[in-house]
């Protein structure tokens, strides 16, 4: 049967792109996603991320029909999917997989024109217009200039864009994308996304697995997250992102911001949960930090074992942030706040109890200069990083006499973290070491 | 080079190739009688003895060795493509092995009725490449899903087992062992009018899938997962595909014997001219293949004439160092 004859099911305008409905999903008969609820309609983006294996992939094989549907119902533009025949779907779905296998030395518009299979007859040739339409889709994703390279000899960026402009030459409704940038530099990937992008705000919808967070969430209009054999969160992307969800589905503790220039969400990954900061049976070690100045030597202590805690330090800094995410006893001041009397009196609990006291590279003013107060009042091994000098003093002479007192009293001083570490590592009493846990 | 010249090229050189054939022998017949020959054999005139040279022995010897080059051909076109592998060959899957049984058991048990054996052997060769072809499929088909390495694997499996019962049921039809041994080295010796009359239709029945799926075979060198995302419907073709191929080997294989390298070496020699498309592929390879096929009959008829040696030997010959200048030029190119 003439495969173009056969009528493409009208989208109507009602009808949602994409719609699982308590959908189980796997292979043969093993599900590996259980009650799907997901539905995306005609002009959303949508992100999927998700630990490896979790199912991200799954999820789009089952639109192409390589995944199962078990049980619950899948519509492909209102239509259940399982009805639609091969060229039916490929009329309004085009995919963008991640790797193709070994590849013939096919020209690469001989390859984008095989977009436009199922648009043809049997015996049909691909006319003036059905080449135009590759045209178009080669001019969109910046590969014109290859149309007659051997898709054999092209690195893998040119080729993923190959594979873009193959599936837009489908004129598809509905664009799947598995890890679409994996092989993109940095310049090819802005440019595809926001491609992407467009082509979403002009009515295709977008389904997209991405690893990486910062993108899927710049791009997303809304993210679902695979985790557990389910879907565990879907919704806008700030919302979607937390730390929270990043130790549940990704096992990591990291710091969420925001971009200084799209405002989007980053993030920052600070250590795995698998190092297992909260069962660390090391030497306590305190820090003072402020401004990022402690976040390297933080982190780093904590992969090495240690009990770490630290000073007071304000909301919304980033040693602060890394802090929190590391669940590290501190003192928390309010943004701006200066330390008062018991926030001072708090910092002298932590480091009297610390086995070792470290003050990093920060200035003091009158805000901070309390942390180094109650560090030197404690006593015991103290370690300073950065030179001891007036630079750093804005609390009017008292900061500089301060971490002269603490060299006086036979403080090591150290240039950077990485010496630091080792002068904790000679300081730390031996008895209450343990071996580093595996990262 | 353009596919239109490869094509005008081919078609003078199958022309040349079929002429040739049927000239050069133990008699030589010049083109002049040939075509006079083909003439009042048309016109239903009397015939000379050279006439029946021509028209009864040598025409369809000629005829049935360019079908079997064409058949071998474009299975080897099929298979390369359902296993996305320039190197694929169309016995690949066992179906050599399965005729080869097919023929054997035929053979010994026409031991004492050789005459029968003319249309039997055919016919058993061809019952036993169906048989194995139906037991790959069924083996590697798992859950209505047609896994290209479960085939590889099933095929070499089915294959291994089906020679070893050839070779046992040999030693119980020892006298019948050189017939054995002829057959499998293959060759057209046996041609005649009836055995082109037979494979005719198995070639155009097995030519309408590459024919008319020539964008699908190509989109088929791009993955499954691909070929189904762009619209192909995988499973239904492979079956297809496969069913096509074997269709077209095992008629190949009922009335040749097996004749090695020619479905392997036709493909991959046009490919290396006119690229991977399908659509030049399909018909470049049916020329050559029956291009190459009369030419090796030719020189397997008239090198140690009057001796004729199976035309599998000599496309062996020419088809093994074919393939080391191919690894060499590989290498090479690296």
């Amino acid at each position: 049967m003439n495969a173009a004859a056969r009528p493409t099911p009208a989208p109507g305008p009602a009808a949602p792109a994409l719609a699982w409905r308590d959908a189980a999903v796997g292979y043969g008969d093993h599900a590996v996603l259980h009650g799907v609820d997901l539905t995306i309609c005609p002009g959303e983006f949508v992100g999927l991320v998700g630990a490896n294996g979790a199912g991200k992939s799954t999820l789009l094989r089952a639109v192409t029909g390589e995944a199962v549907l078990l049980g619950g119902s899948l519509d492909v533009c209102g239509v259940p999917a399982d009805e639609l025949s091969a060229p039916q779907r490929a009329r309004l779905v085009g995919v963008v997989p991640q790797a193709l296998p070994e590849l013939f030395s096919f020209s690469a518009r001989e390859f984008v024109l095989m977009g436009r299979h199922a648009h043809l007859g049997r015996f049909e040739r691909a006319d003036a217009q059905h080449a135009a339409v590759a045209d178009r889709a080669m001019e969109l994703t910046d590969t014109g200039r290859l149309a007659n390279e051997r898709v054999d000899t092209l690195s893998g960026g040119d080729l993923q864009r190959l594979t873009l402009a193959q599936a837009l030459a489908q004129e598809p409704h509905v664009l799947l994308l598995d890890e679409p940038t994996s092989h993109l530099d940095l310049n090819h990937r802005v440019q595809v996304l926001d491609l992407v992008s467009e082509l979403a705000d002009g009515g295709m919808a977008v389904l997209g697995v991405f690893h990486d967070l910062d993108l899927a969430a710049r791009y997303s209009d809304r993210l679902a997250v695979i985790a557990d054999g389910g879907i565990a969160a879907s919704g806008p992307p700030r919302e979607v992102i937390t730390s929270t969800m990043l130790r549940d589905v990704f096992a990591v503790r990291a710091v969420v911001g925001t971009d200084a220039i799209s405002g989007g969400v980053t993030v920052t990954p600070v250590i795995r949960e698998s190092v297992g900061v909260a069962q660390a049976t090391g030497p306590e070690v305190f820090v003072i930090g402020g401004s990022g100045a402690a976040a390297d030597l933080i982190r780093r202590l904590a992969l090495a074992g240690f009990r770490v805690s630290t000073g007071a330090l304000n909301m919304g800094d980033t040693d602060q942030a890394v802090a929190d995410v590391l669940g590290l006893q501190r003192v928390d001041l309010a943004p701006f706040e200066e330390m008062d009397e018991s926030d001072e009196r708090r910092v002298g609990e932590l480091a009297a109890r610390a086995d070792v006291r470290v003050v990093c590279d920060v200035p003091f003013g009158r805000s901070n200069v309390g942390n180094l107060r109650a560090v030197v009042k404690a006593g015991g091994p103290l370690v300073l990083v950065g030179e001891v000098s007036g630079e750093r003093d804005f609390a009017g002479g008292e900061g500089l006499a301060l971490l002269e007192r603490a060299v006086a009293l036979g403080a090591t001083t150290v240039r950077d973290v990485a010496e630091a570490l080792g002068a904790i590592e000679q300081l730390a009493p031996a008895a209450t070491r343990e071996e580093p846990r595996a990262r | 080079m353009s596919p239109t010249k490869t094509f005008g090229l081919l078609a003078l050189a199958l022309v040349v190739a079929l002429v040739a054939g049927v000239a050069f022998g133990a008699v030589a017949v010049s083109p002049v009688e040939i075509f006079g020959a083909i003439g009042r054999a048309v016109a239903g005139a009397e015939r000379s003895s050279a006439d029946a040279i021509v028209i009864d022995v040598r025409l369809p010897r000629v005829l049935l060795a360019a079908l079997v080059g064409a058949c071998l051909a474009s299975a080897g076109v099929l298979y390369q493509a359902l296993f996305r592998n320039a190197l694929a060959d169309p016995y690949i899957l066992g179906i050599s092995s399965g005729a080869g049984l097919g023929a054997v058991l035929v053979l010994a048990a026409t031991t004492g009725a050789t005459a029968m054996r003319y249309g039997a052997v055919p016919a058993g060769a061809f019952a036993g490449a169906a048989a194995t072809m139906a037991l790959v499929v069924r083996l590697a088909s798992f859950r209505g899903r047609l896994d290209t390495t479960s085939l590889l694997l099933a095929g070499i499996a089915i294959s291994y087992t089906l020679a070893a019962l050839t070779s046992f049921v040999m030693v119980f039809a020892r006298e019948q062992m050189s017939a054995v041994v002829f057959w499998m080295m293959g060759g057209l010796t046996s041609a005649s009018w009836e055995y082109v009359a037979a494979v005719t239709p198995m070639f155009v029945l097995g030519m309408v899938v590459p024919v008319a799926s020539t964008r699908a075979l190509n989109l088929m060198l791009l993955g499954d997962e691909r070929a189904g995302q762009l619209g192909v419907p995988v499973e239904r073709f492979k079956l297809i595909v496969l069913a096509a191929g074997s269709l077209l080997v095992a008629a190949a294989v009922s009335v040749s014997g097996l004749i090695g390298f020619v479905g392997l070496m036709t493909p991959h020699m046009v490919r290396l001219v006119l690229g991977p498309d399908h659509r030049t592929l399909v018909p470049a390879s049916v020329l050559a293949g029956a291009v190459l096929m009369v030419l090796a009959d030719l020189v397997a008829r008239t090198v140690l004439a009057p001796v004729e040696i199976p035309v599998g030997i000599v496309t062996a010959l020419a088809g093994g160092p074919f393939f080391v200048w191919l690894l060499v030029r590989q290498e090479l190119g690296r």
